[in-house]
């Protein structure tokens, strides 16, 4: 892990403070660092923030920090944490030096993003109705048939476009030789876009400066984009579509994020009670003026929560009917009911398949090395090399019930082991990687942390790729968790286009 | 607008006023106690038939006494109508509409409810008992200035000025019951006193210069009564509230039946002979406006918040 020494420390009030931050004295060691290539260089498309913060004391640039922490309570930027019982709304972590990608690079990502996402919604419309993949045995049939996620009530379903999942969070991660690797998708009801968008808006009021010394691709548009994918699935195509934002409630952690979305499309925030499917098999919202038909929902529940009818008999989340309003076509819900079977950590080790069947493409982004623990000789290896592997749940998410090896202590690992040979089906692993760095400030000095990369995919009529996505910064020394539940932080991202002016 | 939002608005606001209005109505009663003279035996059981919390304060252990019914009335939880069970609900109401309402509103309703909460449980002695109540009539004042003075007066506005409203005509009314109920109990002959009961009301409402400015001469019970119920200027006396219930509900769509209810009860009042409103009669009519009201709300949820299939 990172050497302490690599600190850069704020001047002691008794020395006359030095001009400016000196890089030379922040060192990474063997992990790839985002925005320094070796001891006292910037990486190209980061030579702006460099050269710019050469010129600014730590002591200005907490102060800095300390106005965008300020702006984040200002602008209530919040996630809701539950602990002790009770719900408390934490004010989002956003370190302000950001994470710079270049343009290029990018260019690349994004189109490798979008193939697997328009792979993994041509595999779903396969799975719910010919099963091509499975005749072809490309596929073995019983990680479909043991997969929780598979939702029986789906199959012979045809949503618009043959596209399920709408909206999609894939995780990138950076190895130390700085290669790009998909870690997992999310294809469900991924979160953090808000918070993407707020870093923005937090970043350009705390560093106007940097915004005119490198070109960066700005990420604005999002809710208009998530706007038009959304309209995109009603059924009355040519009216204007009433869109509504499905959410648990306020007591939900990304509450925060469904108001927002909400807001900013002009759709309505609803909850399951506030809707109502007609004898029609159409959806209606309870409104001041009677009820009022709803064309698209975005939910922001899961499946299971949907429809009482249908999935769960006791959820009081959802509303009645919904499944059925849907499946005759009266209703778009995004991202679909049973999106979720793709999305199944033991579904992903099969990704580079599924783009070669369907695509006959070589994936772009590759995936990381996984091994499946239902496979009798991939599970050995697992266990004999606990110490050096991460391991997961295969139907979890927000980094629950993971095991990871290089932190955990024998106790932990013995424990992991006797539950991974109980129920083999339920984990995967992976080689723990040496995910990338990037300067962050800790306390009054920058130092190296781990992160990851949350792009948002979007897909209905069209694509769409947000610039960059949310970056998620483990605050710890040498942790790799960067779930804000667990102690996570944010940057902000930025694609900058080396080559223009 | 969602139907569940616009009840939220509304029960926020109801919430609000109750906990202003009960403050007041527990100081109505603080002073003319006062005021007795030591040979009577004061009666605060009085304050649990005015607030229709007599049964359910019967119904748990603890004898009547002044210290328990007064931690009744103001922080028991279990009490439906307590100040803090009402003012946890407005904090409930309004933390789950937020996106609607000005933040900085949530900021104070969220400290009125907290700084509540940590005096709970020392209960309402005598000698903080002014100050704490006043505190929150001054604070549900702000309260409702912050949200007149930098919210959209659209629809949401009328929801939130529907509830405030309504809640208040009923709250007068029983402010006005105090002074009646006690002007019939035998217990306390308290006739000597009538014309200094009557001052206390209209203090207790804020309502004693206003009074002064309107009615050219004493204070005599029917002036009161007439000032409190049938004034259309004063904003706590019963025709002004009716008068801005019937404003919001023209503003808002499929407010016929509403209105309609309102209107009744507004006729009914401007029909009664205050002069002739004393002891079991002014009782009678009091309860038969309460009511009244009662349908108006049931009215306003059958139009707006359950709207049929």
């Amino acid at each position: 892990m990172a050497d302490s020494s690599a600190a850069i420390k704020a001047p002691s009030p008794y020395k006359r403070a030095r001009p400016g931050i000196d890089w030379s004295a922040y060192d990474p060691g063997a992990f790839y660092d985002e925005i320094i290539s070796s001891p006292g260089n910037a990486r190209a498309a980061a030579r702006g923030l460099v050269s710019y913060t050469r010129k600014m004391s730590i002591k200005h640039l907490l102060s800095r920090q300390q106005a965008a922490d300020l702006a984040i309570q200002e602008m209530g930027i919040s996630f809701t944490v539950y602990s002790d019982g009770e719900n408390i709304d934490r004010a989002w972590p956003m370190d302000i030096l950001p994470r710079i990608i270049p343009l290029k690079e990018w260019k690349v990502l994004e189109q490798g993003l979008v193939q697997r996402q328009v792979a993994l919604n041509k595999f779903i419309d396969d799975l719910y109705n010919k099963q091509r993949i499975l005749k072809d045995k490309v596929l073995p049939r019983e990680i479909i048939d043991s997969s929780p996620e598979f939702l029986e009530q789906c199959i012979g379903a045809k949503p618009r476009y043959g596209v399920w999942s709408h909206v999609c969070g894939s995780d990138l991660v950076r190895d130390a030789d700085g290669t790009m690797y998909v870690l997992e998708d999310n294809l469900r009801v991924p979160s953090g876009v808000s918070y993407m968008l707020e870093n923005r808006a937090v970043s350009k009021r705390v560093l106007p400066q940097l915004f005119e010394k490198h070109f960066i691709q700005p990420v604005d548009d999002y809710p208009s984009q998530l706007f038009d994918t959304l309209a995109s699935l009603s059924p009355r195509p040519g009216d204007q579509p009433e869109i509504v934002v499905m959410t648990p409630g306020v007591f939900n952690s990304a509450y925060f994020e469904h108001a927002y979305l909400a807001q900013r499309m002009g759709a309505e925030l609803v909850e399951g009670s506030d809707l109502v499917v007609g004898d029609d098999d159409k959806v209606y919202m309870r409104t001041i003026r009677g009820l009022e038909r709803v064309d698209v929902i975005y939910r922001r529940i899961n499946d299971d929560f949907l429809d009482p009818e249908v999935f769960r008999p006791n959820s009081i989340l959802g509303t009645p009917g919904l499944f059925r309003a849907w499946r005759k076509g009266n209703v778009g819900i995004a991202n679909a009911p049973g999106a979720g079977v793709a999305d199944d950590k033991v579904i992903y080790t099969y990704v580079p398949a599924i783009i070669k069947y369907y695509l006959d493409e070589d994936p772009i982004i590759p995936n990381v090395p996984s091994y499946l623990c239902v496979d009798k000789k991939h599970c050995d290896h697992v266990l004999k090399n606990l110490e050096n592997m991460v391991v997961k749940p295969a139907n979890e998410s927000g980094g629950y019930g993971m095991l990871i090896g290089p932190a955990s202590t024998r106790k932990q690992r013995e424990e992991f082991a006797a539950r991974i040979r109980k129920n083999p089906r339920n984990y995967m692993a992976q080689p723990a990687l040496s995910l990338s760095t990037a300067p962050t400030l800790c306390g009054n000095s920058i130092q190296p942390r781990h992160l990851d990369l949350r792009p948002f995919i979007l897909q209905g009529k069209r694509h769409y790729v947000t610039a960059g996505g949310l970056t998620r910064v483990a605050l710890r020394k040498g942790s790799l968790v960067v779930n804000s539940s667990q102690g996570g932080g944010s940057k902000d991202t930025w694609i900058v286009d080396t080559e223009a002016g | 607008m969602l139907s569940r939002v616009a009840e939220r608005i509304y029960w926020l606001s109801r919430y609000l006023e109750r906990a202003e209005d009960t403050s007041r109505l527990i100081l109505v009663r603080h002073n003319v106690i006062l005021d007795l003279p030591r040979s009577v035996q004061p009666d605060w059981e009085l304050l649990l038939n005015v607030l229709g919390a007599r049964e359910s304060f019967d119904a748990r252990p603890g004898a009547a006494t002044e210290k328990n019914i007064m931690s009744y009335v103001f922080s028991e939880r279990e009490n439906p109508s307590s100040i803090m069970t009402s003012l946890a609900s407005a904090r409930e109401n309004m933390r789950t509409s937020r996106e609607v309402l000005p933040s900085e509103t949530w900021e104070r309703v969220n400290s009125l409810y907290l700084s509540v909460a940590r005096r709970a449980n020392k209960g309402l002695p005598r000698a903080s008992r002014h100050g704490v109540l006043n505190g929150i009539v001054q604070s549900t004042q702000q309260i409702s200035g912050m949200l007149a003075g930098t919210m959209n007066q659209d629809e949401t506005y009328q929801f939130l000025r529907m509830g405030r409203n309504l809640e208040r005509a009923d709250m007068t009314t029983r402010i006005i019951d105090v002074a009646s109920l006690a002007l019939a109990n035998p217990e306390e002959d308290v006739s000597p006193y009538q014309n200094v009961m009557w001052v206390s009301v209209l203090q207790s409402l804020s309502a004693y210069q206003m009074y002064r400015l309107s009615v050219r001469h004493n204070v005599r019970p029917a002036d009161v009564l007439q000032f409190l119920l049938r004034n259309r200027d004063f904003p706590r006396a019963l025709s002004h509230c009716l008068l801005e219930l019937e404003a919001s509900m023209r503003l808002l769509p499929r407010g016929n039946e509403a209105l309609k209810a309102v209107q009744s009860v507004h006729r009914k009042i401007k029909r009664t002979n205050c002069a002739e409103l004393e002891g079991q009669a002014l009782e009678k009519f009091l309860d038969h406006v309460q009511l009244r009201l009662q349908g108006v709300h049931e009215v306003i949820e059958q139009t707006w918040f359950t709207p049929e299939q």
